[in-house]
């Protein structure tokens, strides 16, 4: 049996408190499931779905806000990707590529659509257990407010907020996703804070 | 001291970013700045409140398995786009196309290019068409313009033409008949028609 040079160990765990940036999946590792893939073993691409779609589906659903367009962009989101696999260069991080594509794709299918909000309770939420009803409750309506608020935004602001606040990702990163400078991502990040105040105000 | 600037105020938001010493310390005592980027975090905390959109467990196999049926529907991706896989195959058969498009440019306005202005076909224009083709000789006989030619030849005296510094060669009648409208044909022919008849002919 040819041996599986691509093999990688696959991290479920991204959550890094120290670096938020340092716990993304290991670019090394990203790097050869890619030319695994694109040497034909189409089961790479598996590898590659299993480490991103966390951060692509929690991606996705800060865009749409519900779980079925959620899944659906995330779908699209990986399809296109192996479709434009042998466009990545290597030059940045893979997850960086894909948060491009994600970012991308959200914007185009969801820039003139109405938001679905589907209430925050529905979902799994583990640490919410012990909580009690009337607090959950109150939470629920807040975080609805946030997210409608968030909707709100233009999409640079939108895009700027989602992967700061959400995905922790540092501004450089953020610039080469969203392809801007630095500067303007942190002027959006800051007009996206101070409208989200404008807004939670307002509707307060 | 001037007010913290909009980038400042997001480093100010960032633990791992670093600003200046006196850019913190106005940050500290300015109650402008500060009520600012305390609005600021505020909003930010509010926004992270929500926590991960984490659906249930169940939903990753489920998706993984979505995205690979998906997937599997699609060609292997390409280490480079397809026309350019097999370069040297590729530029050849570029090349060869190329090669033959030019020749059939060429042949096509050399030697299939259509002949200097023909004339409209019209009823009246019909003696030009028929005479503006060389005669062979199965039409010879029947030509107006060998016709002409050879009843103003028939009597001619060789050696007085010469004689009356005349150099015709072989051919000059007939290209001379052959340049001609139907109009100068026909009073040619009357005009020689005449002289004949006046010379007994």
């Amino acid at each position: 049996m040819r041996p599986r040079h691509w093999q990688v160990t696959v991290s479920r765990d991204r959550t890094d408190p120290a670096r938020p940036e340092a716990a993304a999946p290991d670019s090394e590792d990203d790097h050869a499931l890619v030319r695994a893939c694109l040497g034909g073993h189409r089961e790479a691409f598996d590898a590659i779905v299993e480490r991103h779609q966390r951060q692509v589906y929690q991606l996705c659903y800060r865009f749409s806000g519900n779980h079925e367009d959620a899944s659906d962009l995330a779908q699209d989101v990986f399809i296109r990707a192996y479709r434009g696999l042998h466009s990545f260069k290597g030059n940045s991080a893979f997850s960086t590529w894909l948060y491009r594509i994600g970012v991308n794709v959200c914007l185009n299918r969801l820039g003139s659509r109405a938001h679905k909000w589907t209430p925050v309770a529905v979902l799994d939420r583990p640490d919410l257990g012990a909580e009690r009803a009337d607090a959950r409750l109150l939470r629920s309506e807040r975080a609805a407010e946030v997210r409608a608020a968030i909707a709100k935004l233009p999409n640079k602001q939108r895009a700027a907020l989602v992967l700061r606040v959400y995905h922790d990702l540092p501004h450089d990163q953020i610039a080469e996703i969203v392809g801007t400078s630095v500067g303007a991502v942190k002027a959006n990040f800051f007009h996206a804070l101070a409208n989200l105040r404008k807004l939670l105000k307002s509707q307060s | 001291m001037k007010h913290l600037s909009r980038t400042e105020f997001v480093d100010l938001l960032d633990p791992f970013a670093s600003l200046p010493e006196e850019r913190v310390r106005h940050a500290e005592t300015c109650a402008e700045c500060r009520a600012q980027l305390d609005a600021l975090r505020d909003t930010a905390t509010a926004a992270r409140e929500d926590g991960d959109a984490e659906p249930s467990p169940l939903f990753w196999n489920h998706f993984a398995a979505r995205v690979a049926a998906a997937v599997r529907d699609e060609p292997v991706p390409a280490r480079t786009a397809p026309w350019l896989r097999a370069p040297i195959l590729t530029w050849g058969t570029i090349a060869s196309i190329a090669m033959l498009l030019a020749v059939g440019a060429v042949w096509r306005t050399t030697l299939h290019a259509p002949s200097p202005a023909q004339p409209i076909a019209s009823a009246d224009r019909a003696p030009d068409i028929a005479l503006s083709a060389p005669p062979t000789p199965d039409n010879a006989d029947d030509d107006e313009a060998w016709a002409i030619v050879r009843a103003a030849a028939i009597d001619l005296n060789w050696d007085e033409v010469h004689a009356a510094g005349i150099s015709a060669h072989p051919g000059d009648v007939e290209n001379v008949a052959l340049e001609l409208t139907a109009d100068e044909r026909v009073e040619l022919a009357r005009l020689l028609d005449k002289d004949l008849k006046r010379n007994g002919a």
